[in-house]
């Protein structure tokens, strides 16, 4: 918990040292005239990515969810082969190309980006939820049922809290990969971390490519590791 | 034929063996009963080099099994266990064949060899010669896992609990047919198991290992003799010692010399006083008819007499 | 396992068969397909390539009729085969008959409305027809959703039936394919490139992760080592990985310029190849353990007490038992391969991801479909095949 923390601290301080930072981008880049990123504040893309990402994350959690309730009763369980159908697609369609594919449609912007987001996250959440609801035990729903519990009654209390590590495990994927999938946002001109990397590509800038690499990956193993920590107090809890 | 000297095998700080002395003669069957976490299969494993000692060694045929390299060393030694391992992707016959393909049989020579030993162990070669691992039973899984161990005729076998798995009747028909086996082959046979009845069932003698060490050995009739020591009666249960005593007698050597009446219930001369009694309780009978067989002139069993202090 | 087919159909003689799990899915899915262009427009007009196109009329005539048919026919047709269990593979093939039925219908109807236009005037299928091919791969998925999932059949006809389409020119009407004979070596280049970068990262990861897991499989440091990095690297953002691989690459470069030669530097398929790569790290790795590892303790224990050496036990036991699982990996990687490649443009090392950053700065959503149109592809087509490799392993068993 306290190592989170301090890399917690060190990531904060080392965003806002970034920018004061321009003889060592000078020293580390002697070719490139700006090495250093200041057109935006790093704050407002660690801002702007963090709601972007788990704004959709929120969303695909909640469609995620419901659908993963729905297909494990009664006529839900019908559309199951549907399920799996649209997972195998997904697999073979990269979320980059979501994303490019939503553009001409919603243009530049946020909008493509999280149209991406929210459908790949919530696929994960979904599939997790099937995989925990499934993998309760008949005999523990006999025995709910056997008590008088009602429907609503055994899902809130008996197949959700059972089914629940195998979600927050979900979860924790929706989360790391909506995370990630937000920097790609950037080449459709979403504000995000990713931003300095496709504006140093595209101008040929390594040194805000370097920057925003940086500070991207550093966000995702942050978040990444939060989350574990946070599933196994819960885990334990 | 096995000697175990001063054999230690140590995990870290804990003796899993300790200083283990013990000679299995050839051609007899040496059970190693102990509770779980005794050491018994350890020490078993040891034998195969499937675990090395930390300390002492172990001879077999009076040579150190360090001196011959461990494959080779394993392919000259039958080794069965409980979860048998028959390989899932290989037809019975394949299985039973593995050894003698490791050491390089002509094919003709396995495929004659595989159905003798199939018949050996009581299956129809023709029906199963052919069948995958998971369209056998756990009793014909464990024949085949026998007739593999067999295969390449090897003077030693290693058996780990290799009934502990199945259910009573199908046990107690393998333990009567390995001990056919063993008077048909003449095999040096080391057990382990748990189970004091399949124990006294099968062994020539019995070496009781309690935390690593030897507590105590000798046929079965000396290690139940009154005033054994507290390991033998803990593990066999102190108020069934008795009854497991008579499992170790025959019923021939207390018959009286008389000749039975007709109608008593016939009890055969090798039965053990055990199984006199239970004759007795079904047939409501203090007496049995004992025929006579070899040396064995006939008799008659006296309720009385079975329950005298022996 | 031969056995259970026949044990079920004895087990319920005479009575009618019930409609399979899949009827459901399928039907609802081939309706909404059918209706889908009605609601929501067959084609678009646009009057040249940059503007953005109107939904248009679909100017109909005798072949169009009959396309259109067609189309409805084979939906139905879908929908009804579906209604049986053994039947359910023609209900994929009649899912392929009704995409190229819909394909046709758009091509036709675009010829006939840029007849009456401009010459500089576009016209492409609207998204009715997309939903419609949408949900009819959906269908075919559902389909073969209880046999592990990848339609196989639906995959192979589509390309043979659009492949045929193409062929006889009925498609020309449609700006993807305007588009795509204009920049024919273009997109070959660009498609062959992706191969190489695909191909090329998947080669480098199956060198690290082969060796390295054999090495691990006994060595729990090393597999935790393994397993910890691999985990890692999914978790940084790939756009970033790309970021990070070039200031060393390029530095190596400059150090020692032979290596340009090689294609090692800042810029280029180097530092993709290698991103790819660590992305492909976990589930080579871990496939390979599980797989080697499918041969259970106990069964190890006898084939050591059989004599056999480890050098045997890995070649007799653990790769033949494990092969499935193993290829099941593999066919996961391949398929991020295929997916990852599309970002390697960015970075300058070529590959489909071109035509779709290009496409995205021009706004172009015809350069943007060329582009992803053959990475969805290659994907379902890798996955196709690597998955009847892995049932016909699985059925030699």
């Amino acid at each position: 918990m306290m190592a989170l923390l301090a890399q917690v601290a060190a990531f904060l301080a080392a965003l806002w040292a970034a920018p004061h930072l321009g003889a060592l981008w000078h020293a580390l880049f002697p070719a490139l005239a700006r090495p250093t990123w200041d057109s935006q504040s790093w704050f407002t893309l660690l801002g702007e990515h963090l709601l972007l990402s788990l704004g959709a994350a929120l969303i695909a959690a909640a469609i995620g969810l419901g659908a993963g309730i729905f297909a494990t009763r009664g006529a839900g369980r019908a559309l199951r082969p549907l399920l799996d159908a649209v997972f195998a697609l997904a697999q073979a369609i990269p979320p980059v190309a979501v994303i490019a594919l939503a553009l001409p449609l919603l243009g530049f912007g946020a909008a493509p980006t999280l149209l991406a987001l929210v459908l790949y996250a919530a696929l994960p959440v979904m599939r997790s939820a099937v995989a925990g609801l499934d993998a309760v035990p008949p005999a523990v729903l006999d025995a709910a049922r056997g008590t008088g519990m009602g429907r609503a009654g055994i899902l809130a209390r008996v197949e959700l809290p059972l089914a629940l590590p195998v979600i927050q495990a979900g979860l924790r994927v929706a989360v790391v990969l909506s995370i990630a999938t937000t920097a790609v946002g950037a080449v459709a001109g979403a504000s995000c971390l990713g931003t300095p990397i496709v504006v140093g590509l595209a101008n040929g800038n390594t040194a805000w490519v370097l920057q925003g690499a940086l500070f991207t990956a550093w966000l995702a193993l942050i978040a990444d590791r939060a989350l574990r920590l946070g599933l196994r107090h819960g885990a334990r809890g | 034929m096995i000697r175990f000297e001063g054999v230690t095998r140590r995990y870290g700080d804990r003796a899993v063996v300790d200083r283990v002395t013990l000679d299995v003669p050839d051609g007899s069957i040496c059970v190693l009963l102990g509770e779980s976490g005794s050491g018994k299969s350890t020490l078993m494993r040891m034998v195969n080099r499937l675990v090395e000692p930390s300390a002492g060694r172990v001879l077999v045929n009076g040579r150190d099994v360090t001196a011959t390299d461990p494959e080779t060393l394993r392919r000259g030694i039958g080794y069965v266990i409980q979860s048998v391992g028959l390989f899932p992707h290989w037809r019975v016959a394949e299985n039973v064949a593995t050894v003698p393909r490791l050491l390089g049989w002509e094919a003709a020579r396995i495929a004659t060899r595989v159905d003798e030993l199939l018949a050996l162990v009581g299956l129809e070669p023709g029906r199963f010669r052919d069948r995958f691992p998971h369209e056998l039973s756990g009793g014909q899984a464990q024949r085949v896992g026998l007739a593999r161990a067999l295969a390449a005729d090897p003077p030693l076998l290693l058996m780990d609990e290799p009934f502990s798995a199945l259910d009573p009747g199908t046990r107690r028909g393998l333990q009567a047919e390995l001990r056919t086996i063993h008077a048909e082959t003449g095999k040096t046979i080391l057990f382990v198991t748990h189970d004091v009845e399949e124990a006294l069932a099968l062994a020539d003698t019995v070496a009781v290992l309690e935390e690593g060490r030897l507590a105590a050995r000798g046929r079965p009739a000396e290690l139940l003799e009154r005033g054994t020591g507290a390991p033998v009666r803990r593990l066999f249960g102190e108020e069934s010692l008795a009854f497991h005593r008579l499992a170790t007698l025959p019923a021939s050597t207390i018959a009286r010399p008389e000749d039975a009446a007709g109608d008593l219930p016939i009890l055969p001369a090798e039965a053990s006083l055990k199984q006199a009694l239970m004759l007795m309780l079904s047939e409501g009978s203090d007496r049995l008819a004992v025929p006579p067989t070899g040396e064995f002139p006939g008799g008659t069993l006296y309720w009385a007499d079975l329950v005298r202090p022996a | 396992m031969p056995l259970r087919p026949a044990l079920l159909a004895a087990s319920q003689p005479a009575a009618a068969p019930s409609p399979p799990r899949e009827a459901t899915a399928v039907g609802l899915l081939a309706a909404l397909a059918a209706l889908a262009p009605f609601l929501l427009g067959w084609l678009s007009l646009a009057p040249n390539r940059l503007l953005s196109p109107r939904p248009a009329e679909l100017p109909m005539g005798p072949e169009l009729g009959l396309a259109m048919g067609g189309f409805l026919l084979a939906c139905l047709l879908v929908l009804l085969l579906a209604r049986r269990a053994a039947l359910l593979p023609w209900a994929e093939a009649a899912a392929a008959l009704a995409l190229c039925a819909l394909l046709a219908t758009a091509g036709l109807g675009a010829r006939a409305a840029l007849e009456a236009a401009s010459p500089m005037a576009r016209a492409m299928p609207a998204a009715g027809v997309w939903v419609a091919m949408l949900l009819l791969a959906l269908a075919a998925g559902s389909c073969a959703a209880g046999r592990g999932g990848t339609p196989g059949r639906f995959l192979a006809l589509a390309v043979l039936g659009v492949g045929g389409l193409l062929a006889t020119g009925l498609l020309d009407g449609l700006s993807v394919v305007h588009e795509a004979a204009a920049r024919g070596p273009e997109l070959r280049s660009a498609f062959s490139g992706h191969l190489a970068l695909a191909g090329g990262a998947l080669a480098l990861a199956l060198m690290v992760s082969v060796p390295l897991s054999l090495l691990a499989l006994r060595r729990p440091r090393l597999e935790a080592a393994l397993m910890g990095l691999a985990n890692g690297f999914q978790v940084v953002p790939s756009l970033a990985l790309f970021g990070l691989l070039m200031g060393p690459l390029a530095a190596l470069a400059a150090l020692w310029p032979a290596l340009r030669d090689w294609g090692v530097g800042g810029i280029g398929p180097a530092p993709a190849i290698l991103g790819i790569a660590a992305y492909l790290l976990l589930p080579l790795a871990s496939s390979l353990l599980a797989g080697l590892r499918v041969a259970s303790p106990a069964l190890l224990d006898a084939a050591r007490g059989q004599g056999m050496t480890e050098a045997g036990i890995l070649r007799r036991l653990r790769l033949p038992l494990g092969w499935g699982v193993m290829l099941g990996g593999l066919r996961v990687a391949a398929v991020q391969a295929v997916g990852l490649a599309t970002l390697a443009a960015l970075i300058g090392g070529g590959g489909l991801g071109r035509l779709v950053f290009q496409g995205i700065g021009q706004m172009a959503a015809d350069l943007i479909l060329l582009g992803v149109l053959p990475v969805v592809l290659l994907s379902l087509l890798v996955d196709g095949l690597l998955a009847i490799l892995q049932s016909g392993l699985e059925v030699a068993r």
